[in-house]
């Protein structure tokens, strides 16, 4: 693990081409920009807004709705865009692994970093609302900090493990979006912890990604520390699933070029 | 002594044949898995071996010239060289920092401007930030592309993509340096600037392994050359014996070569067929190989079962990858098909030839000169091999050898 740190700090400056490359690409002829940034977790917090609070009454731990889902929302929409970017990153990179070798995890990290370039703009969003709303930020929001670093790990275990099947089995791109969506409704992103009964909780916490959703909005609009037994399991999950993502990964790496 | 820079021991590699959709999708893994359980230790997957126990190893500033036909492995040999796959059995090392001017341009992306595509292929190839902004200006003006270096590439033309993507790739400054179809790249005055630029590495003890169809730029630049064969090594050696080797393989294959005597088969449903091809020297004795400025007879032997007045034949020549490099029709008075003919010999005598040292083919075929419809084609009919002093690629590109004189007229 030491060593894979070792490695792709070796590469970083590689690791920031590829990054600089996918941010300047993705927003290259485009109208709005990076606008796009916001618009897609902006766009969801409206039809949540509109599903589960106007119609459907979820309750949202006693904040305005629209600041407790897009709280939500942003962390999610960065799981899920850098989730699919990183899946599909090996594929979408064919051509150069078919014919040059460079350390093939430098693109999950760089899918990770210009999707946290989205997530700074959709941030700038989110402290507008929390101006408009007038809702107070307290100390506890430097939790965001480890939250974002967890989460990040856990990124990177998951894409190792799915883009190096991608590769083999293409299935996988086309179960993505189905995946990611039920994944989505297994967190607590549109609706509180609450909601689920006492009784599936603990079941319900093994997503290592509720914790972490959950944390944000505790620090970000309640003042609290994370759910820290939680997000202790979450923590362990994470770090076996990218210790056996690494070795999945380098062992799976060697052979890319000749089946992508 | 010190250790090799390249080595490789036994190197194979395997790809696995998979019958049309060449990506398994999970159900063909489950239903291979059940077809394993059902039929034990059957094999149910082609092998193909791309490479058959390749050895040889390579010293500090050698040049190595690596020559095959299309499919022998060199690809493979040089995905395994620059680390982009694995051998399957075998092993390989390779000491020092690796560059490959191999599929230059590969990591362009269209959207991006020429500066931020120079920053991002050359940090692919292993350089630094810092290192690619240093060497940025002699990239740019190297790829002579100063003025569109803030466009984005997918304005290029596919010429300037070739041209910055080799600039990349040569400033790499590596130990070891893969090359692939250096002159495939841009005109003739690039292709000048790619040849200096490789003889400024072979003097800076580099250490080069290099592909090329061009057999001239081989021998000019390598002192040892390996031979692919269908993946396994047919022959290493001194540049000049493996490529004439070489030469003379590629040029025997499918062709009858010398008078086999017989009668050879007409096709008997064609109005108008040719038959043997046979060359001979200036005695009629059969022979393909001539010096320079030798006479060359070219016998055809034809049959046609009614008579055609305007039928003319075309005898042309090509070199090794089948360029052309003319062709000698018959006048329309020298052939005159009056009657049915059983068998007519058409006698084309070159005298000299002006072809440099090499091997080439002869085609033949038979046309109407009106509606341009072929009676006949023979393809690599026979062969010609010339000997004698070998232009180099600096000298002379190009495989005919002019009469000349050269003088001071001031």
């Amino acid at each position: 693990m030491l060593e894979a740190i070792r490695n792709t700090w070796r590469h970083r400056d590689l690791i920031v081409s590829f990054t600089l490359r996918d941010i300047k690409a993705r927003y290259k002829q485009t109208g709005l920009g990076v606008t796009w940034a916001i618009v897609q977790p902006l766009s969801m917090m409206v039809v949540f807004t509109l599903v589960f609070s106007v119609f459907a009454k979820v309750p949202s731990d006693g904040l305005p709705y629209p600041i407790f889902a897009y709280s939500g929302l942003i962390f999610w929409t960065f799981f899920a865009n850098s989730l699919t970017g990183g899946t599909l990153a090996m594929v979408a990179n064919s051509p150069l692994i078919r014919k040059i070798y460079f350390p093939r995890e430098t693109l999950l990290v760089s899918v990770l970093l210009a999707s946290t370039f989205d997530l700074g703009i959709a941030l700038l969003l989110f402290a507008a609302m929390f101006l408009y709303y007038k809702v107070a930020l307290t100390i506890t929001v430097l939790w965001m900090f480890p939250l974002l670093a967890l989460q990040m790990l856990l990124t990177l275990g998951v894409t190792g493990l799915s883009s190096a099947a991608h590769v083999n089995y293409r299935d996988i791109g086309h179960a993505l979006p189905l995946l990611t969506q039920l994944w989505m409704f297994a967190t607590p992103v549109a609706y509180p912890i609450q909601v689920i009964p006492e009784w599936l909780r603990p079941l319900y916490m093994l997503n290592p990604m509720a914790p972490i959703i959950d944390g944000y909005r505790r620090a970000f609009l309640l003042g609290q520390a994370p759910d820290l037994p939680a997000l202790a399991v979450s923590a362990a999950i994470t770090v076996a699933l990218s210790a056996l993502a690494l070795a999945v990964f380098k062992r799976a790496e060697l052979t890319f070029a000749d089946v992508i | 002594m010190a250790q090799p820079v390249i080595e490789l021991n036994n190197v194979s590699k395997r790809y696995r044949l998979r019958r049309g959709w060449h990506v398994k999708s999970i159900r063909d893994e489950v239903e291979r898995l059940a077809k394993r359980l059902i039929m034990r230790g059957a094999p149910t997957r082609d092998d193909f071996w791309a490479l058959k126990d390749v050895t040889f190893a390579l010293e500090k500033g050698e040049v190595l010239g690596l020559v095959g036909r299309n499919g022998a492995g060199k690809s493979t040999l040089l995905k395994i060289l620059s680390h982009v796959t694995v051998p399957t059995t075998g092993s390989f090392v390779a000491r020092g920092r690796l560059g490959a001017l191999i599929e230059i341009g590969a990591g362009f992306h269209p959207e991006l401007t020429g500066r931020e595509n120079v920053f991002l292929n050359g940090s692919i190839m292993g350089m630094s930030r810092r290192e690619v902004q240093e060497k940025f200006d002699r990239i740019v003006a190297f790829a002579e592309i100063e003025r569109f270096i803030d466009t984005p590439i997918k304005h290029y033309s596919s010429g300037q993509q070739m041209r910055l993507g080799f600039s990349v790739a040569a400033h790499v400054d590596p130990e070891i340096l893969l090359i692939d179809e250096i002159l495939a790249v841009g005109d003739a005055s690039f292709q000048a600037k790619c040849l200096n630029k490789l003889a400024e590495l072979k003097e800076d003890d580099k250490t080069i392994i290099l592909v090329s169809h061009n057999l001239s730029n081989i021998t000019d630049y390598a002192k040892r050359v390996v031979w692919l064969d269908g993946g396994s090594v047919r022959m290493i050696g001194e540049a000049n014996e493996v490529v004439d080797a070489y030469l003379e393989h590629v040029t025997s294959d499918g062709v009858t070569g010398e008078a086999k005597g017989s009668e050879s088969t007409f096709d008997p449903d064609r109005d108008l067929a040719i038959g043997e091809v046979v060359v001979r020297n200036r005695d009629e004795v059969v022979q393909d190989r001539f010096d320079r400025g030798e006479t060359v007879l070219i016998d055809v032997s034809y049959a046609a079962r009614r008579a055609m007045p305007g039928a003319v034949f075309v005898v042309s020549i090509q070199d090794l990858h089948g360029y052309p490099l003319g062709g000698i029709a018959t006048d329309p008075d020298s052939v005159k098909v009056n009657a049915a003919v059983e068998h007519g010999v058409l006698r084309l005598k070159l005298d000299p030839i002006l072809f440099t040292k090499g091997a080439y083919t002869l085609s033949v075929h038979a046309m109407d000169p009106v509606t341009k419809r072929y009676y006949d084609i023979r393809r690599r009919a026979a062969r010609i091999l010339v000997d004698g002093h070998r232009a180099t690629s600096r000298e002379a590109s190009g495989h005919i050898h002019y009469p000349h004189q050269w003088e001071h007229i001031r």
